[in-house]
């Protein structure tokens, strides 16, 4: 039994991945991307989301490595605050406030205590890009409003600003300009496309920039498809710069690898190009991706790019240019024609998906479980193309049928019309055409569906078109000599008095078609096609139609554009009730009498459950959603609730989901808020503890060896080292969790009292090895992994542990050694 | 079939290879093949989800697999708990799958992160796993091995909380009570253990052989008025191998009730069984058992006390591939593991090969008692990987697909006979006045007879031809006939043709015209010349209409592009050839003012719109074909022209449009109607 709360919308998944880069964690194990309020930590091994980082409040725009740890992260928001999390763990660790509004994030290894952001303060279309500094303090929330002004008046897009070699210049483009800061001197150039003066159609804007790790080498892209290398910029006069061109269209994104040594570019022709050594002819591609290439990102380690495109997926790339894994969401690229529809068979939501594909999306696992491509034909991708649409689509007879409608209109005139009748083979378990239709109507079909009764013996399907006609199509027997079939035939034609056919649906035993015919609607008998009644309230053309259900079978409920919805009774031919609303969505619920009804509003929308035999609703909420509602569907439940409270029985037998204008999929959760209904963390419990390998003895030995001589330039100089397990202060310090640790002001005495040998005092010793250092510092992030290990261990005799103990204490002996280090600046500072 | 895991000889092992589904929706099925790989696929579109090699998979193949509940990944360690204010919830998402190897490690692998978690090894098992079980609350787990022992593992810490022997000979098989308090095991004697105290509790006689499951069936005593103590009055299930019978044994207080209560037989060594709980007395318990030989046997049973007789299954179901035709027979393709999803009235089946297995979820039936799938995996037998990037399925579209296009019968409703009483034309299933028909047709013949006598000796063969060939439906002898191009032959032949041969070869006209555009060009000819010269007696047959609605519709769509300009170009054509026909007194068709009666009456008999816009277009297409021709020695009929002038009318004349201007569009039709063709 669930807790009986409130009814939440939540969010179910399908959420935006390709609204930034995508950011690879240091070891190239995770992918990091914005996702709408949340971050997401996808593994780029197996496309599994590990977690979900949530905890701003508004649009993510922007996450960087902490380059100071690569096992934290930066995030930062619309919401005005940049936050800090531990992503192994899916921890926020630290949110700084910064109070405006922050449009992009970049860190750069060498400002170690800022970052920078684009922001926008006093006009809303002028973005600056300024550098926050982080203040130092151990409290969870800190006020961040140091704000130090970089450049002004860019372009908002992250693309278009990127740090160069190792932080010593920043790039940014904007229209027909790139200009160059250097902050050592602190000057800005300004390089302007010459050509872009005087041509009045000149298509050479900037579209983005990256630069060149190491070199000083920007290179930037620009609508025409051309990409532009700028050397020698520190000169205003003598700066040169090449183009490498094979993009047709806008360059959408650029990457320089980690080493430089090769720039990744894409575009709308979703190839993604590598080009060597920056020269034109060496250039290697990766074709046939998809769709839009919108993001190109390299991961720190060099192994993998990755790239993001506009069918919102994310696709990871070898570093020899092969893909590995792809994160797909619910695709967005496209308007939603043919709504959403469960398919019986895999109980997946089917809506339109690519171009040309039908996508059948798991809501359970919130994956995609594949595309069905209905069209078959190459997408072009080009602009200003129109192309085949997919417009409707409709299940029959428990999966069995699937038939399709696509279109094709590049003038009033010129309409291309195909409707394709899929039959389910059981033998190879896939999808077979059975019957084309070429121009099944005249002018476009406005509605499409199945007679799904059980008992009907013979598959029917309904189209309605705007020719005025609506034809019943039934499946007849085409066997000949040559071979057994099956083919679809049109049995009946109807029309009524030239009116245009808007909507069509079955009665839930298949004896009655209902067919609207703009304001009237027609009620037929399936057997003999005639017609039976006529009902018309002229209130307006009819949107939606619908019968009821089980016991409210007798009932017939249409919605008008003038905002009545109607409920007829079959029996009497008489208007049973009518009410005032603008009905946007209206859907039965296949197991129960229920309807809901999603109404449009200047507010918002809202959401009536009800049953057609009473007028009274069983279920209000109020604003579901800010924007439009689109389409909805119920979605039945594989295992049923139990719920008793009357308000929420209707969601008992079946979800409800509703798909908004900007393509979000949401639904109703009556579970509390720390129950999500997506998973959000996939914590593991067991620690991590692998045996050691071949390999490890090797390198651990060597490793132990260069320890080995670390540990005797100490020992030059230390006399002894106290065993640091010993000492509470070190390892209550060592074992908790840093971001619950006290402030460092105040720990520091007391460890420092706690290291000191009794007579003579250390000196700091510099530890030559930063990159060892950072190591440790890493480690000490996972400090439980150590405290664990180490018991473990304890419980050992083993040789192997003794080793591992021997080796641990090194490490934290290194620990203290940076710990001796940092006090050391804060005994300065008292 | 692939036989025992390990890859070791022991005729005592288990056939078929470790896998399970993973728990809650089964949303994985993870499967250790014998080459050491471990492979989970997705179930939901069958798509290799991630293939995982231990490092050791030759010397220490995997013999045993179970997927971690997934309460225990939402579960926090107390330390955790501390430190996250910000809770983080429950996960559906399953992750840690433990393996057992034939060397006595145990693996822990995450399929989240596609990497080895971690390794059990330290004071655990130094012979083969043979079944691992993960404790549904604590998060231990417990393995038994072929070294006598039982081991419970913590797996937080990754080390052994408790070792101890379980039998006297090898543990095969183990099983936690659904209240997670006592432990099953299964060595020479089936044992029943208490957990914390780590004593016997109970003990069973067992199986001759090594049992390979153990599971319970029920989670409620069978009779629920006494209080329950968390196991009296459970039962459990055990399976063996080499043996056809599973059986059933019950929990009981007093303790000297050693043998099976009941037991289920099958056709041969059960390799993979799952079953649904039964929550209640009246609820049935579900069993699928997969045998060796590659069939599901269904149980559906209320366990409730004693049976003698071993009880046969329900419904098996059994997967093949079709026989294609003689060559090949159908071959049974073994299923490999089934599970039941959370709805319990469907089943996902596992088959094929381990390599490359297929799933698939099967709606149960239980009224049927064998249920034989015929499934086509030959094009799966390839080792297909890496289409799995992109996601795409394309559904097969071949030539064997039924096209209709504008104008084939079936792309429009069949034109049928009004009902003459009735207000609307629209009825279903109504058969024409046929006899009627027949009659009419008699009568033409009697005068065509005449008529034909009085002509035969001025033509060629070709009328002679063309009856013959139609009433044989000889194709060879029609080619000859309609392949000709000379417009004069055509007429002439039209002309001296029998009348009742009319309606055929309209029919046979009609069926070339939907055919190959090339040979449509010609037909097209003919059409006109027998419409134009025969109008009169088309007109006087009753079941015109449906007769020719096919045609109809055929010229009706072709046409439809410029409908208003031909309606007008046909009137125009009109006048022009009563002028001539005026002018001209020749030799012309008998039949005159009479047919027309006859034609108007029929189309004042049809009301509705369909079958006067039908009429109207027929005429309209004559028209064109007319036009098109643009040779104006023929002989028409005025009766129908005038019939036609009398439609347009009614179609208004709201245009005049310049002659010229009508000979382009007509050169715009004339290839329209071919690419339509196609």
């Amino acid at each position: 039994m669930v807790d009986e709360e409130t009814i939440r919308v939540v969010r179910c998944g399908g959420s935006e991945l390709n609204f930034r880069r995508a950011v690879f964690s240091a070891d190239s194990k995770y992918i990091f991307c914005v996702s709408g309020d949340f971050v997401k930590v996808y593994s780029t091994v197996t496309e599994e989301c590990v977690h979900i980082l949530h905890g701003h409040r508004n649009l993510v725009t922007g996450i960087q490595l902490n380059p100071n740890n690569h096992l934290q992260l930066y995030s930062c928001s619309l919401d005005g605050t940049i936050k800090l999390w531990d992503y192994i763990d899916g921890i926020l660790i630290k949110t700084f406030i910064v109070g405006c509004k922050l449009h992009a994030l970049f860190t750069v290894a060498q400002a170690e205590d800022s970052v920078f952001a684009i922001v926008n303060k006093e006009k809303p279309d002028i973005f600056q890009l300024v550098s926050v500094k982080l203040p130092k303090s151990s409290s969870q929330e800190v006020e961040a409003k140091e704000l130090s002004f970089v450049l002004d008046y860019i372009n908002q897009s992250p693309k278009c600003i990127a740090f160069g070699n190792e932080g010593v210049y920043v790039a940014a483009v904007r229209e027909f300009y790139l200009s160059v800061y250097f902050f050592k001197k602190k000057t800005t150039s300004r390089f302007t496309l010459s050509s872009s003066r005087n041509k009045k159609h000149a298509k050479n804007n900037f579209t983005c920039v990256a630069c060149h790790p190491t070199e000083d080498c920007i290179a930037s892209g620009h609508m025409d498809g051309k990409i532009r290398l700028w050397r020698n910029f520190y000169d205003d006069k003598k700066y040169t710069y090449t183009c490498l061109h094979w993009h047709h269209d806008m360059v959408m994104d650029l990457a320089f690898s980690v080493t430089g040594t090769s720039l990744l570019s894409g575009g709308c022709e979703s190839v993604l190009v590598e080009w060597r050594d920056a020269t034109e002819k060496n250039k290697e591609f990766l074709p046939r991706l998809g769709a839009t290439i919108e993001h190109i990102s390299v991961s720190p380690a060099g192994d993998l790019f990755c790239t993001s495109h506009s069918d919102n997926k994310i696709i990871i790339i070898h570093r020899n240019l092969e893909a590995s894994a792809v994160i797909q969401g619910l695709v967005k690229d496209r308007s939603i024609f043919t709504g959403l529809m469960i398919d019986p068979r895999t109980k997946a939501l089917v809506l339109n998906g690519k171009p040309g594909h039908l996508q059948f999306y798991s809501l359970q696992s919130d994956k995609q479980l594949y595309n069905l491509d209905i069209i078959q034909q190459e997408y072009i991708n080009d602009y200003g193309l129109i192309q085949i649409e997919l417009t409707k689509a409709a299940f029959g007879c428990f999966g069995n049928w699937l038939a399709t409608v696509e279109q094709r209109q590049e003038k009033e005139t010129e309409l291309e019309l195909q409707m394709k009748l899929w039959m389910y083979n059981k033998k190879t378990q896939g999808f077979i055409l059975n019957t084309k239709i070429n121009m099944p109507h005249e002018d476009c079909i406005t509605a499409l569906c199945f007679c799904n009764a059980e008992k009907s013996e013979q598959p029917t399907l309904v189209t309605a078109s705007k020719d005025g006609y609506f034809k019943v199509w039934i499946l007849t027997d085409d066997s000949d000599i040559y071979k057994k079939a099956v083919g679809w035939t049109c049995d009946f034609v109807g029309s009524y008095h030239k009116y245009q056919a808007t909507n069509c649906c079955f009665s839930e035993d298949g004896s009655l078609l209902a067919v609207s015919f703009e304001e009237i609607v027609t009620i037929w008998d399936s057997v003999t096609w005639e017609l039976k009644c006529t009902f018309c309230q002229r209130a307006g053309k009819i949107r939606h139609l619908c019968f009821g259900r089980l016991t409210c079978s007798k009932y017939l409920l249409g919605a008008t554009e003038n905002g009545i919805l109607c409920c007829w009774n079959l029996l009497s031919c008489a208007l049973e009730w009518n009410a005032k609303l603008n009905v946007r969505v209206m859907e039965p619920d296949p197991n129960s009498e229920n309807i809901a009804a999603i109404s449009q509003s200047s507010v918002g929308s809202d959401l009536f459950v009800f049953k057609p035999s009473e007028p009274r609703p069983l279920y209000i909420q109020k604003g579901i959603s800010r924007e439009e509602v689109q389409w909805g569907v119920f979605v039945p439940r594989d295992v049923p609730e139990s719920f008793t409270s009357e308000a929420y029985q209707w969601l008992n037998r079946s979800q409800f989901y509703f798909l908004t204008k900007s393509q979000s999929l949401l639904t109703f959760s009556t579970k509390s808020p720390e129950e999500k209904l997506t998973p959000t963390s996939k914590q593991l419990l067991a620690e991590e503890s692998l045996p050691t390998t071949p390999f490890y003895f090797i390198l651990g030995k060597h490793r132990q060896h260069q320890d080995e001589k670390l540990n005797e330039t100490l020992e030059n100089e230390l006399v002894q080292l106290p065993l640091t397990e010993n000492i509470p202060a070190v390892s209550e310090l060592l074992h908790t969790p840093a971001h619950v640790l006290p402030s460092a002001a105040f720990l520091c005495s007391m460890f420092v009292n706690s290291l000191l040998l009794s007579k003579e005092t250390k000196s700091a010793k510099e530890i030559p090895e930063d990159v060892d250092m950072e190591e440790e510092k890493e480690s000490e992030d996972s400090d439980e992994e150590n405290d664990f290990i180490e018991k473990v261990q304890d419980t050992n005799n083993t040789g192997l542990g003794e080793d591992i103990i021997h080796q641990l204490s090194k490490s934290e002996e290194k620990e203290l050694r940076k710990f001796r280090k940092i006090d050391y600046s804060w005994i300065a500072a008292l | 079939m692939a036989a025992g895991g390990g890859g070791s000889g022991d005729p005592l092992a288990p056939a078929g290879v470790p896998c399970a589904f993973s728990p809650h929706s089964q949303a994985y099925f993870a499967l250790a093949s014998t080459d050491g790989h471990l492979r989970v696929w997705e179930t939901a579109n069958n798509r290799l989800h991630q293939e995982y090699v231990p490092s050791a998979h030759l010397s220490g193949t995997c013999t045993c697999l179970a997927w971690a509940p997934a309460r225990l990944q939402a579960k926090e360690s107390p330390q955790r708990k501390k430190r996250k204010s910000e809770a983080v919830g429950t996960s559906n998402q399953t992750d840690l799958l433990a393996l057992g190897t034939a060397v006595g490690s145990i693996l822990l692998y995450s399929t989240v992160k596609g990497e080895l978690h971690s390794k059990l090894v330290s004071g655990g098992h130094d012979n083969r796993v043979n079944c691992i079980q993960w404790h549904q609350d604590s998060g231990c787990l417990y393995s038994c091995s072929d070294d006598k022992h039982i081991v419970e593992w913590n797996v937080q810490a990754c080390k052994v909380k408790c070792k101890w022997k379980g039998d006297n000979s090898s543990v095969s098989s183990l099983c936690i009570s659904p209240d997670g308090k006592m432990l099953l095991s299964a060595g020479r004697t089936i044992k029943l253990w208490v957990l914390e105290t780590k004593e016997v509790y109970r003990h069973f006689t067992g199986h001759a052989t090594p049992v390979s499951s153990l599971m319970f069936t029920t989670i409620r005593p069978p009779n629920e008025s006494q209080p329950f103590d968390g196991i009296t009055g459970l039962y459990f299930l055990s399976g063996a191998v080499h043996d056809r019978l599973l059986n059933v044994w019950q929990v009981r207080s007093e303790n000297k009730e050693k043998s099976a209560v009941m037991s289920f037989t099958v056709t041969d060594e059960p390799v993979y069984i799952d079953l649904t709980l039964s929550e209640n007395k009246e609820e049935p318990v579900k069993l699928a058992v997969v045998c060796r030989d590659g069939q599901v046997h269904l149980f559906e049973h209320i366990l409730n006390g004693y049976c003698k007789k071993p009880l046969t299954s329900n419904c098996t179901i059994q997967i093949a591939t079709p026989g294609k035709g003689k060559k090949s027979t159908p071959k049974p393709i073994p299923i490999l593991a089934a599970g039941f999803c959370s709805d319990k009235m469907s089943l996902l089946l596992v088959y094929g090969s381990w390599f490359q297995p297929t799933i698939e979820r099967v709606a149960l039936n239980s009224r049927e008692p064998h249920m034989c799938l015929v499934r086509d995996i030959s094009n799966c037998w390839a080792p297909k990987v890496e289409t799995a990037i992109t996601k795409v399925r394309t559904p097969v579209m071949n030539s064997e697909a039924k096209v209709l296009v504008p104008g084939i019968p079936g792309h429009h409703a069949a034109i049928k006979p009004a009902p003459p009483q009735t207000e609307q034309v629209e009825s279903k299933r109504k058969s024409g006045g046929n006899e009627v028909s027949i009659e009419e047709r008699l009568g033409a013949m009697d005068i065509d007879a005449r008529k034909k006598g009085k002509d035969d000796l001025q033509t060629n063969s070709f009328p002679v031809l063309l009856t013959q060939g139609l009433e044989s439906n000889d194709f060879e002898m029609l080619n000859k006939v309609l392949q000709t191009r000379n417009v004069n032959l055509i007429k002439k032949t039209v002309l001296r043709m029998p009348l009742h041969t009319v309606i055929p070869l309209l029919q046979e006209l009609t069926k070339r015209l939907q055919g190959h555009p090339n040979s449509a060009v010609l037909m097209v000819q003919w059409l006109k010349c027998v419409l134009t010269v025969h109008a009169s007696y088309l007109s006087t047959l009753p079941d015109l209409v449906p007769q020719l609605g096919t045609l109809y519709q055929l010229m009706e769509s072709r046409v439809k592009t410029f409908q208003k300009l031909s309606h007008l170009h046909g009137k125009l054509i009109l006048l022009i050839t009563q002028v001539t026909a005026s002018e001209k007194t020749k030799g012309a068709t008998s039949p005159g003012q009479k047919a027309k009666l006859v034609y108007e009456e029929e189309s004042s008999e049809e009301e509705s719109d369909d079958e006067i816009a039908d009429k109207d277009s027929e005429d309209n297409w004559d028209e064109d074909e007319e036009e098109s021709e643009s040779e104006k020695d023929e002989d028409i009929d005025e009766e129908e022209d005038e019939d036609a002038e009398g439609k347009d009318e009614e179609n208004g004349e709201d245009r005049d449009i310049a002659s010229e201007k009508e000979l382009n569009g007509d050169s715009d039709l004339d290839p329209e109607n071919e690419s339509e063709e196609e």
